[in-house]
């Protein structure tokens, strides 16, 4: 396409994603990308791939956060905030991926025609539309949505429970018994705290419980009698 | 237990693709795939607002059993008219 050669090589790869699209500006190839680019965390293969790779990635990001911390503490830690706040950020797009609209769903809720068949214009307003809503979190959690975050929620807190046990016996048995007799006392107190972390986050789903299950009812009259 | 149901051959039936049918029962449209593919067992509220919308008692478009398929049961009417 003519439009599409020329323009220049960082328009074509790069710039696109971040400008808006006016009518004409996009060509086939742009199209093609954007779409496919859409439909990437709709696949399992892809998802788990993604999951797989996220412990690797939290490894690295404390090994490097160690490393650094021994160089320079205060680089360290400010470098640690701002790999965990990417880290979260990436999460939390992730998460916004489950409930957001395909582009090709997008054109028929809005124009009532399939995305082949939209013009120039309402096809970049689609796009803008759908990254600005990925961008600040504009989806809607249905109900569908709703019990998948439940479940996955249900689902790590079983996971994480007892392995939060495991950590808090082998940090006590580490700060009672390791070789630290100069900082035992120092470290003793570190253990308290994060036990009573771990007792505060392991509760915390019964406590909301007690505090929000409504009272039971009893039996009606007419059948009690 | 999974609830089986007749969502896309209603959807067939009606033309209708499953972003028009999303938008006028308030879910997202992958939601009506996952219910056409039964991944999802809907919620009473969700499941009467389907029903209704394809004008049928809820019974009609969701079951805990299989549906028989539409020629199994065209073919035994056919049969109690002859």
């Amino acid at each position: 396409m003519a439009v599409n050669e020329e323009r220049s090589w960082f328009w074509r790869k790069i710039g696109f994603w971040f400008v808006p699209v006016r009518a004409g500006t996009l060509g086939p190839e742009e199209w093609a990308k954007v779409r496919k680019m859409s439909r990437t965390g709709k696949s399992r293969r892809t998802r788990r791939l993604f999951a797989l790779l996220w412990v690797p990635a939290l490894a690295l990001e404390i090994a490097v956060s160690l490393w650094v911390v021994r160089l320079d503490p205060w680089a360290g830690l400010m470098g640690a905030a701002w790999l965990t706040m990417l880290m979260g950020l990436t999460v939390r797009a992730l998460r916004i991926g489950f409930a957001q609209v395909s582009l090709e769903d997008r054109a028929v809720m809005q124009y009532g025609a399939e995305f082949d068949a939209l013009q120039e214009k309402q096809r970049g307003d689609i796009f803008q539309q759908a990254v600005r809503d990925g961008l600040f979190g504009r989806v809607r959690v249905d109900e569908h949505e709703a019990e998948q975050r439940l479940r996955a929620q249900g689902a790590a807190y079983r996971l994480l429970g007892p392995a939060l046990v495991v950590f808090v016996a082998g940090y006590w048995a580490v700060c009672l018994f390791g070789p630290f007799a100069a900082t035992r006392s120092a470290l003793a107190v570190t253990a308290v705290v994060v036990t009573w972390l771990s007792a505060l986050v392991l509760a915390t789903p019964t406590m909301i419980r007690m505090w929000t299950q409504p009272d039971e009812p009893e039996e009606t009259a007419v059948v009690a009698e | 237990m999974s609830l089986h149901n007749r969502i896309a051959v209603l959807r067939a039936e009606k033309k209708l693709s499953r972003a028009m049918l999303a938008s006028s029962v308030g879910v997202n449209p992958q939601t009506i795939g996952f219910l056409e593919r039964g991944d999802y067992t809907p919620s009473l509220e969700l499941a009467f607002k389907i029903a209704e919308h394809f004008g049928l008692p809820v019974e009609a478009v969701f079951s805990p059993r299989p549906f028989r398929t539409l020629s199994e049961q065209v073919y035994e009417l056919h049969k109690r008219e002859v």
